[in-house]
């Protein structure tokens, strides 16, 4: 074996596929900046919609507000909130949306409050609407302010202070620093995404210099060079994990600074910092590079074994659909994490990327995620080069 | 030179079971003669010149490329061989000197004598003119003389030619059956398998019809003629045709 031969073939392959404008398009538009662009645009619209809702005026209807006048007053001293006046059904104004809440006070409002009784209201909203939604927030904040008020005349009529019922105070302390919230946030998504980048980078250029080179009728000129077969398969995975990994290192940054730049955008983290040290860094690097090579074996030995392009993106197609599969698997909140998880390549990649971006190191779950990842990687790369040897693969029509 | 000597080669297929593509073949080829092979789509002519050219192993015999062993000592075989089919497509990406470059490379050749060798070529070739565009901007012409100018960049001794004037048009053909006859004058030895009786006639020195995987008649054009008693090859090459499916 040459390192001269795989690197002519190397050479050879990352002219013919930077020359090509789709890989540019999956190796640079896209993770860097069409992704971007897609999640700073969702959380600021997002952010849009919800300061608008936030800043509406809530128009509430109340049935039998004249058995709680107090109660009334405070609601209609809330700025936030306009009572009106509706003499037709409010409900149907309610799914209509030009009411966001119906309060119903009972007419013995009054009298089971004196009597020391518990009085039942109903309010209506639309828990699909946010404006309804914030309705409901305003009338219940009224509402509690109401009820401490009630609670400490009560007690002050049994000559009870207000920490008769309050025994107990529990104050509260995030420890968690800036920048574990942030990986924490970043941990939830950003796995998923790159995990996806990394096969999307490397699946037009593995069908595309192997299918394609047997579509185009250019195979059989490299078959009869002085280049043995072995070299040819290295050369051409190579240059796959090279535009993969180039994907992948574009997507990490671009998604990061799109979570970083539109995190107060997205409403997600107030202050977000970016504090993972360049030791995780280089962890994550190490996670992700097999599984590079990973879907760069397997890629180019599916795009070998088929008979053209189509051939092989009808093939890669339930690969693809694997792979989005494990990954929405490992973003599923509260999986108990097994020790034979870190066997199942993407998903144990997914996982132990998470675990790092929050900043927990476990070896075993680091060196059992490259160890089997390497193994099913270099499988695929062998199963390739067995197959490129086959002339019933390579003359198949 | 080439020798064949017994080449046997059965697929297994699916649908039909065993096939025999290529059933005991023997002849050969000497330096600075083109042997023809002659036969419709399906005789076998490319499983022949693949084995020749090492990318498929026979199921039975043997074949020499300049005395080395096609299955044994692939790799020695390559180095003597160029190879080009009317199958044999182009990167379009790269112009004809980045595919030359290429090829040259792929092929162990020093980058000092590319240069000098491709200078040669791309002049005799007339494609001085079109060696910077890409292949993609290319016309057909362009191209055939690109695919000839690849296979050449090593400076084979044997030239294994698998119906190259096919899809072409007739002045591209014509101008790719000149360049043939010059490398015959260079002292190459070329198989060359085509269907066009025409071109059989005029290129080979000696034509060996292939039929359903047998050769069915070998030697010069006048020993072809001399033995069915016809003057045309087209006459003789369905003489011999018929001949064979009567025998079946």
């Amino acid at each position: 074996m040459s390192w001269k031969n795989i690197r002519l073939i190397l050479v050879k392959e990352l002219v013919g596929t930077i020359r090509d404008r789709r890989t540019i398009m999956a190796m640079v538009i896209i993770p860097l900046i069409f992704y971007p662009l897609l999640f700073t645009g969702i959380g600021y619209f997002n952010k849009l919609g919800s300061t608008k809702s936030e800043e509406a005026i809530s128009n509430i209807v109340i049935h039998g507000g004249e058995f709680a006048p107090q109660l009334v007053k405070y609601l209609h001293d809330n700025e936030k909130i306009e009572i009106l006046n509706i003499k037709d059904d409010p409900s149907f104004k309610l799914k209509k949306g030009d009411v966001q809440a119906v309060l119903e006070i009972p007419s013995d409002f009054k009298y089971k409050i004196d009597q020391g009784a518990a009085v039942k209201l109903i309010l209506k909203y639309d828990a699909t609407e946010a404006k309804s939604r914030i309705a409901q927030k305003r009338v219940n904040q009224i509402m509690e302010k109401y009820k401490s008020e009630i609670i400490l005349q009560r007690l002050s009529q049994l000559g009870l202070k207000e920490e008769f019922i309050i025994p107990i105070i529990l104050e509260e302390e995030n420890i968690a620093t800036a920048e574990k919230i942030t990986g924490s946030f970043l941990a939830i998504l950003l796995p998923y995404l790159i995990i996806i980048l990394i096969f999307v980078g490397a699946m037009h250029t593995a069908v595309d210099i192997t299918a394609g080179e047997k579509e185009r009728g250019t195979i059989a000129t490299l078959l009869v060079s002085q280049i043995s077969r072995l070299e040819i398969v290295l050369g051409k995975c190579f240059v796959v994990m090279l535009i993969s990994f180039t994907s992948m290192v574009l997507g990490l940054l671009g998604l990061t600074l799109a979570f970083l730049s539109g995190a107060s955008i997205a409403g997600g983290i107030e202050g977000a910092k970016f504090g993972i040290s360049i030791n995780t860094i280089f962890l994550i690097f190490l996670v992700l590079l097999p599984l590079v090579g990973l879907a760069s074996a397997v890629l180019v030995m599916v795009g070998i074994f088929a008979r053209n392009i189509r051939e092989a993106s009808s093939y890669i197609t339930p690969i693809y659909m694997l792979t989005i599969f494990l990954g929405i698997i490992s973003i599923s909140q509260g999986i108990e994490l097994t020790d034979k998880m870190f066997l199942v390549p993407v998903l144990n990649s997914s996982f132990v990327f998470k675990e790092l971006l929050m900043g927990k190191i476990y070896w075993e779950h680091i060196i059992t995620t490259f160890s089997a990842n390497m193994i099913i990687a270099g499988f695929a790369l062998l199963k390739a080069t067995r197959l490129f040897s086959k002339e019933e693969v390579l003359f198949r029509s | 030179m080439i020798r064949v000597e017994g080449l046997t080669k059965v697929f297994s297929d699916k649908k039909r079971g065993k096939v025999v593509a290529v059933n005991n073949l023997k002849f050969d080829c000497q330096k600075g003669q083109i042997f023809g092979l002659l036969g419709p789509n399906g005789a076998g002519k490319t499983t022949t010149l693949r084995i020749l050219a090492t990318m498929m192993v026979p199921t039975q015999g043997k074949a020499e490329v300049n005395g080395f062993d096609v299955v044994k000592e692939a790799s020695k075989v390559r180095r003597h061989i160029g190879f080009l089919s009317s199958e044999t497509g182009l990167y379009d990406r790269f112009t004809p000197r980045e595919t030359v470059e290429f090829f040259g490379r792929i092929n162990g050749i020093e980058d000092k004598i590319i240069e000098k060798r491709m200078a040669e070529i791309f002049h005799n070739l007339d494609m001085e003119d079109f060696q910077d565009v890409r292949v993609n901007k290319l016309s057909t012409g362009m191209k055939q003389k690109l695919s000839i100018a690849r296979s050449i960049i090593h400076n084979p001794s044997v030239l294994i030619l698998d119906e190259p004037t096919v899809g072409l048009d007739i002045i591209t053909a014509r101008s790719v059956v000149e360049y043939i006859k010059k490398f015959k004058e260079e002292g190459k030895c070329i198989i060359y398998s085509t269907h066009i009786m025409r071109e059989a006639e005029k290129l080979c020195d000696v034509i060996a019809i292939i039929y359903q995987g047998n050769i069915v008649a070998k030697g010069t054009l006048e020993e072809l003629r001399k033995n069915s008693l016809s003057d045309d090859l087209e006459e003789i090459f369905f003489r011999l045709i018929n001949q064979g499916e009567k025998r079946k």
